[in-house]
């Protein structure tokens, strides 16, 4: 507490500063934040709105404000600054400090409000609207959070706090200008076990494993929609507009009672809706008023705009269509959305319908369409470089490749079995030094000589499988144990760094030189992944491996030079080209929009 | 008049295959179908014994039909050519070139397709229509010639295949319903959720609620297969298993595959057929 006081004392002398842009951990929370008080001057200001107690170990509370975001707001930061140099008030003075508080609180403080995107089907666009919304907010002054109730997705990421959130929203909180995106930005993940069974997390851990029927009898209604209620409260109180996804359509009115994910969240924020309806498979027009028509009353009253979206040819041909619609359904058209060919993260296995490859460049990249793929985000960086990256199931599709990658899997074990029954596996040895080979997490288990799992935890009966033996190493499931974390770390031979992060089950024993050094841990000499490099094989749990040029360019040296390293230009960022392509994105979505609509629905004015 | 179409709420719904495990049906028990529909926007065709073009969708369907493809199946093809222009082709002969500002002479048209329907009933125990895209675009309605404009023009009555596989379903089927033109409605005779995967229960009260809202029964929830069909367009889901070695005829065998699992999933053949007015 001392530390503080002095700390805040200093910040007092030191004045206003705005944002800090030379500290090295700037921006922590956002871009745009305000650093004259890194330490609150309130601490611990035991406002409920901003903060909670946390139980330490010794059974002590402590104050924790880690998601507190007011004290980083310009505004706020200026009038507590003014406030205490004018008032003179000693760094430690609680009580004329609290009053100092409630009067910011009074003044600066108040509760979001809510936006959601509904969608007439999957894939209709919400998840790119969110995000396009959330950079238009961004870039005129709010402080905006994304949120989606319910992701059904193997596509996660892992939070700073070591949470499990959808890719998706972490995309979007990069579009909000948010440094981190949080567990309550996606307080429920499905991620699909088998069939019929999924792993529920609630707020980034798990939570339990749950059939289709039980989720919808017994976790909906009770901890679901609690999950879903305190979250959204959580970022309300912190924000200054909540941008919200919905799940499919809103309209399935076999299971409209249990569907947490839409209108019920909606209705628990009080969000105006926007539906939006993808133009590209026709239909679109009856997608829309059915959509409206099937809601109840008091839903239907929620939605104030519609958006026809990725249109491709002139879209002052639907005007006609559109104007229609509207006078049919009592509610305007707000935008119509030309195709915008803008490559951002993918998520589900909806890439990969009817396609099975991506990109035209020279150079081709096999990956292993495992049948349980996870993590198949961990690819799309390939697409900066001169490459065409083939989705293979069978043998003879690695004719021509380059390179081999042996992608994630939420079943090591049984997608072992597959590749030994295609046929991939023994093809994969075969091309053991001719080309470079790359596992990433159940890919890396595989390249091992044996996959033990004593008690079946991956779901296909107790035993050991043999690997592709790669590597001499071994992956064992012991527990029910699963690692979830961030590294950052740097390539052991030189050539730079790399940032990911690993979700797995099962660990693995490697007596092969370690791939990378992690220095993010703060321990030294702790190592990761495996490398033979004279025989080009590479194994690492690091998903995201990709996203930074060093090990990408590594990659990419090898297949040019058909095995021997050559110069190559500088890659590209990956997460910089992203920002610069939410900024495509957003602007794609601007000049389509009906902005005074828009300023309009920001202000509660519909 | 025999004659019955199939309807789609969007591109890829399912029409084309479910209009020939219908026509695999009727062949099954004698009744003599032909496919049937009235244009195509496609640069996918197929050339017929006499060498005119039509598109492939109905070589396919007049396959499970056990017919030579003939130029009535398909009287009216439109081949896009470039920025916002089409060539339009009548019983297979290049006869205009469309545009913004040069629009199809609608009324000469709408004869072709009726005269070749006339024909093709003439020759066949029931005509087995297809529809195109949706029949509830807005802004085509007025110039539409393969939905609302066949139906209006020869009263064939129709019935809604809807994707489920997008989520959407019932809204698509309601909305399809909403926005037809309330001549035409009455047309509408039942509704069909394809490519549904896991147990149909689930569905049951959407279902009801649908009927209920609009009077049309469901004919049948007919489940998800891997199976692979000739592409006509873009939009179509072209993976899926073909094993053999005569593309004809495994498409026709996974044709029957599909009509097997179909009608074991309660695919309401019987009323087709009184709607087709096979029966009474």
């Amino acid at each position: 507490m001392d530390t503080i006081t002095k700390k805040v004392s200093q910040e007092i002398a030191a004045g206003d500063i705005g944002p800090n842009l030379s500290c090295r951990y700037h921006p922590s929370h956002f871009t745009g934040q305000d650093c004259t008080f890194c330490y609150c001057p309130f601490y611990p200001c035991l406002d409920q709105t901003f903060g909670y107690d946390v139980i330490r170990e010794n059974g002590e509370p402590v104050w924790d404000c880690q998601d507190c975001l007011f004290i980083h707001r310009h505004a706020v930061a200026q009038f507590v600054m003014h406030e205490i140099k004018d008032k003179g008030l000693a760094a430690g003075d609680s009580r004329l400090l609290q009053e100092v508080l409630s009067e910011a609180k009074r003044r600066y403080w108040h509760r979001g409000r809510a936006l959601m995107v509904v969608g007439a089907t999957s894939d209709a666009g919400k998840s790119v609207a969110v995000a396009a919304i959330c950079r238009i907010l961004h870039r005129a002054g709010y402080l905006v959070a994304p949120f989606k109730s319910q992701n059904m997705s193997l596509n996660s990421r892992v939070t700073v706090r070591g949470c499990e959130i959808s890719m998706i929203q972490m995309l979007q909180a990069q579009a909000a200008g948010l440094t981190n995106a949080d567990e309550h930005m996606n307080p429920i993940l499905l991620k699909p076990k088998g069939d019929t069974v999924s792993q529920v997390m609630v707020e980034g851990k798990p939570f339990g494993d749950y059939t289709v029927e039980q989720y919808y009898k017994e976790f909906v209604p009770g901890p679901g929609r609690e999950a879903v209620k305190r979250n959204l409260d959580f970022l309300l109180d912190r924000y200054d507009m909540v941008v919200m996804e919905g799940a499919g359509s809103p309209a399935e009115i076999n299971i409209y009672d249990a569907d947490i994910a839409n209108m019920q969240a909606a209705a628990l924020a009080d969000a105006d809706c926007l539906l939006i309806v993808n133009v590209e498979w026709g239909g679109s027009f009856a997608y829309a008023i059915g959509t409206i028509e099937l809601l109840s009353p008091a839903d239907r009253a929620r939605i104030k705009g519609i958006i026809l979206n990725n249109v491709r040819g002139d879209p002052q041909k639907l005007r006609g269509g559109a104007d229609e619609l509207a006078k049919r359904v009592g509610i305007p058209v707000v935008g119509i959305v030309p195709h915008l060919d803008i490559d951002l993260p993918n998520e589900d296995s909806e890439v990969f319908r009817g396609r099975n490859s991506r990109g035209t460049g020279s150079k081709r990249i096999a990956v292993i369409k495992l049948p349980r793929i996870a993590n198949f985000t961990d690819l799309d960086p390939l697409s900066l470089e001169d490459t065409t990256v083939v989705y293979v199931t069978r043998p003879e599709e690695l004719a021509g490749a380059g390179a081999v990658i042996i992608p994630g899997t939420k079943n090591t074990v049984g997608d072992m079995h597959w590749l030994e029954q295609t046929g991939l596996a023994d093809a994969i040895r075969g091309l053991k030094e001719k080309v470079p080979i790359v596992g990433i997490c159940g890919g890396y288990q595989m390249m091992g000589r044996v996959l033990h799992d004593p008690h079946g935890l991956e779901g296909e009966g107790p035993g050991d499988t043999p690997g592709l033996g790669l590597f001499d190493s071994e992956s064992h499931w012991d527990s029910y144990d699963k690692r979830v974390i961030r590294d950052r770390g740097e390539l052991i031979d030189g050539g730079g760094e790399v940032e990911g992060y690993e979700i797995h089950m099962g660990k693995t024993d490697s007596r092969e030189q370690p791939l990378f050094r992690i220095t993010s841990h703060g321990r030294r000499d702790e190592t990761e992944g495996s490398v033979r490099s004279a025989q080009m094989l590479f194994g690492t749990y690091l998903h995201g491996v990709f996203d930074r040029p060093a090990f990408r360019t590594k990659l990419m040296n090898l297949i040019n030079a058909g095995g021997a390293p050559a110069p190559a230009a500088p890659s590209k960022d990956y997460a910089a080209e992203v920002d610069r392509n939410l900024d495509r994105l957003a602007d794609g979505f601007e000049s389509a929009l009906d902005l005074s609509f828009f300023r309009k629905l920001l202000r509660g004015e519909l | 008049m025999k004659a019955i179409i199939f309807l789609g709420t969007a591109s890829g719904a399912g029409k084309t295959t479910l209009n020939a495990v219908y026509c695999r049906h009727l062949r099954q028990i004698g009744a003599r179908p032909a496919p049937f529909k009235a244009s195509n926007l496609s640069l996918n065709s197929y050339v017929t014994a006499d060498g005119r073009e039509i598109g492939m969708g109905q070589a396919f369907q007049a396959w499970a039909c056990g017919l030579e493809p003939t130029i009535e199946m398909n009287p009216v093809l439109l081949k896009p050519t470039g920025k916002g222009t089409m060539q339009l082709m009548l019983l297979g002969k290049p006869v205009a070139d469309l545009s913004s500002t040069r629009p199809m002479d609608r009324e000469k048209v709408l004869a072709t397709v009726g005269a070749a329907f006339d024909r093709l009933q003439d020759s066949c125990g029931v005509v087995v229509c297809e529809g195109s895209g949706s029949p509830a675009e807005l802004n085509l309605q007025k110039t539409d010639l393969a939905n609302v404009g066949l139906m209006r023009l020869r009263q064939v009555p129709a019935v809604l295949v809807a994707d489920i596989e997008r989520g959407g379903v019932f809204a698509a089927i309601y909305g399809t319903w909403l926005l037809m033109p309330p001549d035409v409605r009455p047309l509408l005779k039942g509704f069909i959720i394809n490519r549904f995967r896991g147990d149909a229960v689930i569905l049951r009260y959407g279902i009801d609620r649908i009927t209920e809202l609009t009077g049309m029964p469901c004919l049948g929830v007919v489940p998800y297969r891997a199976l692979r069909f000739p592409a006509e367009d873009s939009m179509s889901d072209t993976e899926g298993r073909l094993s053999g070695q005569d593309v004809h005829q495994a498409f026709l065998d996974n044709l029957d595959r599909l009509l097997a699992d179909a009608t074991d999933a309660g695919l309401d053949l019987a009323t087709l057929d009184r709607i087709a007015s096979l029966s009474t």
